[in-house]
């Protein structure tokens, strides 16, 4: 059964139709790449899927239940969860509280909990705390931990995005351009981290131009096209396909 | 390390410790026979010492929502003014016009609260959604529209003289005026001691952080599964409250509520005392406040060692007061002790 899919979505801006008529469907645990030139309608293909924006038509299920139009905080609760294009750090907070923040079931988010400075809010918050650590830990932030997040570098703040989204947990995670404006070691880097999420079970959903990267990475590339899905398949298939070529260069070139 | 260690507490239970240690000398004063003489030069420290006191509670309302929040509400005094005519309306005896309907002060303070808290969810659920310059619109809006309710509706507010015959629950038991200030100043200072202790712990918690999260950025604080919108609310209802909460007090210290008291000077004044302080740190705020008025009571007293007349002095020192705040912003735009890069300004 498919963990995620989307349902003839169309989305229009204007008298543009940025997706028109899109069906995609993520089964659980793919590792999934989705590509195409400028303006093929991919991040908002995420941002109506992810509840950003919500689609003029179609419908979104996950896990077989109809969210089409869902809050962001909703969804991410029934487990989806979503990365930005241009990174988008709480550049006012630590590297450590960006990541804690993520945290789901805190009681002490709730005024009288906070106030009473309950035992569920600090056990919880010890386990936060613990688990934020970790996530920095992992992504090698730990020497920046106390940093503000406006501090880091355009790579170090992808790492971070990808700390806070794990602190949630989630099923599916909807990366994108997880590589945009990032060195190539740390490209590497971030990439290993996706690939042992998903041997770990994690659905995950790649918008990404870096191709070479990409396509080494996912098990299914999603090919999009004024709106439209244009072809989709192994990778290495999609990207000798004659019609991803036209799209990419251009339908009057020679 | 037990997890009540980890988490901050320091400053909010010792503001707790003081403000209780406050409202018992205050209470001395009040219940026993103990008095004191103030030097007849200190009434007017004591008298803007209470001013200050009860600001203070605004101004950290006012905190929560904007520090904390980033909830730009450019009416504050309008909860100030609704707490305090609740407040004096419910409890008022004798009012010269008006009216007063002569039920015990603490209902009436109760009222305050619950009024300005219903005025604050009214103003959220309009406005909370928009962008934060319309908020700031809503509220300065709201503000001038209760100002002329209150000034032209005499039969209920009683227009520009207000509700007089509001009970003094200090005034009532002490008779003898000094003993009576310092008793007013304890007890009021140290409600406000323990009103920092409460938003001190709900900041500190992760409550807190949510909100600071919020005015970083909501779209991604609503993609790690926060409702926004609710905290919002919450946030703008909670420092509406606080003020209504100040006004029901100054109302039980005035005796005597008026439009004259709800200007939007006391928007200003706290405006300037958080930025002056620093938005997002409790205590920097009621400092920057403190500097905010001690500033205007000190110049009052220059008037006399100065030679020219009333009327000069006061645009002199008004353009005084306008270049200190100059300078704060030029080389401390997150103001005297607040962060820059938490509040995300350029140093």
């Amino acid at each position: 059964m498919s963990l995620l899919s989307a349902d003839g979505l169309v989305k229009e801006f204007g008298g543009l139709r940025a997706i028109d008529g899109l069906s995609v469907s993520i089964d659980e645990g793919e590792l999934v790449g989705v590509m195409g030139p400028n303006g093929a309608g991919k991040s908002t293909f995420f941002n109506c899927v992810s509840g950003v924006i919500q689609p003029d038509d179609g419908t979104v299920s996950l896990n077989g239940t109809d969210v089409t139009g869902d809050a962001p905080e909703s969804l991410a609760h029934r487990g989806l969860v979503r990365t930005f294009q241009n990174t988008r750090e709480l550049e006012t907070m630590t590297v450590r509280d960006n990541v804690r923040l993520a945290a789901p079931d805190q009681p002490g988010e709730r005024t009288l909990p906070a106030l009473l400075r309950s035992g569920s809010m600090q056990e919880r918050e010890e386990a936060v705390r613990e688990r934020a650590d970790e996530l920095i830990e992992m992504f090698e932030l730990d020497h920046l931990a106390d940093e503000y997040s406006s501090n880091l570098s355009g790579g170090q703040r992808k790492l971070l995005e990808l700390a806070r989204t794990l602190m949630l947990d989630p099923d599916i995670l909807l990366l994108d351009e997880p590589f945009a404006g990032v060195n190539p070691t740390l490209t590497g880097e971030i990439a290993d981290h996706v690939r042992d999420l998903n041997n770990d079970g994690m659905t995950v959903v790649i918008i990404e131009h870096e191709l070479e990267t990409l396509t080494e990475l996912v098990d299914r590339l999603v090919v999009l096209q004024q709106g439209q899905l244009l072809v989709e398949g192994e990778p290495e298939a999609v990207l000798e396909d004659e019609r991803v070529i036209e799209a990419y260069l251009g339908g009057d070139a020679e | 390390m037990s997890a009540l260690d980890r988490l901050p507490s320091g400053h909010g239970d010792r503001a707790l410790i003081a403000g209780v240690v406050c409202l018992l000398v205050g209470a001395l004063f009040a219940l026993t026979p103990l008095r004191v003489q103030l030097p007849s030069a200190f009434y007017v420290f004591v008298e803007v010492g209470i001013l200050f006191v009860i600001y203070g509670v605004l101004v950290l309302g006012l905190d929560l929502q904007y520090g904390h929040t980033g909830l730009v509400n450019f009416g504050h005094v309008v909860f100030f003014a609704v707490g305090a005519y609740a407040t004096a309306m419910l409890s008022a005896q004798d009012t010269f016009a008006g009216i007063g309907l002569g039920y015990p002060w603490p209902l009436g303070l109760a009222a305050g609260v619950i009024a300005a808290a219903i005025l604050g969810a009214a103003v959220s659920l309009t406005s909370i959604r928009l962008r934060g310059d319309f908020l700031a619109i809503v509220t300065l809006a709201t503000a001038e529209i209760f100002h002329s309710v209150f000034v032209n509706f005499d039969n209920i507010f009683g227009g520009n003289v207000g509700i007089l015959g509001v009970p003094r629950p200090i005034a009532a038991l002490v008779t003898d005026s000094d003993t009576r200030l310092v008793a007013t100043l304890l007890v009021l200072g140290g409600v406000t001691l323990l009103t920092l202790a409460i938003v001190t712990r709900l900041t500190e918690a992760p409550y807190g952080r949510v909100l600071r999260a919020i005015r970083a950025d909501e779209l991604v604080t609503r993609s790690v599964g926060k409702s926004t919108i609710t905290y919002k609310t919450q946030a703008f209802v909670y420092g509406a409250a606080l003020a209504g909460f100040a006004g029901g007090l100054f109302a039980l210290y005035n005796g005597a509520v008026a439009p004259g008291f709800f200007t939007i000077q006391v928007t200003v004044t706290v405006w300037i005392g958080m930025l002056l302080g620093g938005a997002a740190n409790h205590r920097a705020v009621l400092a920057g406040l403190a500097i905010i008025m001690g500033l205007r009571l000190v110049s009052r007293f220059a008037l006399d060692v100065t030679p020219v007349s009333g009327d000069v002095f006061a645009s002199i020192r008004l353009i005084v007061v306008g270049l200190i705040l100059v300078a704060v912003i030029r080389y401390r735009p997150a103001g005297i002790w607040g962060d820059p890069q938490e509040l995300g300004v350029d140093q």
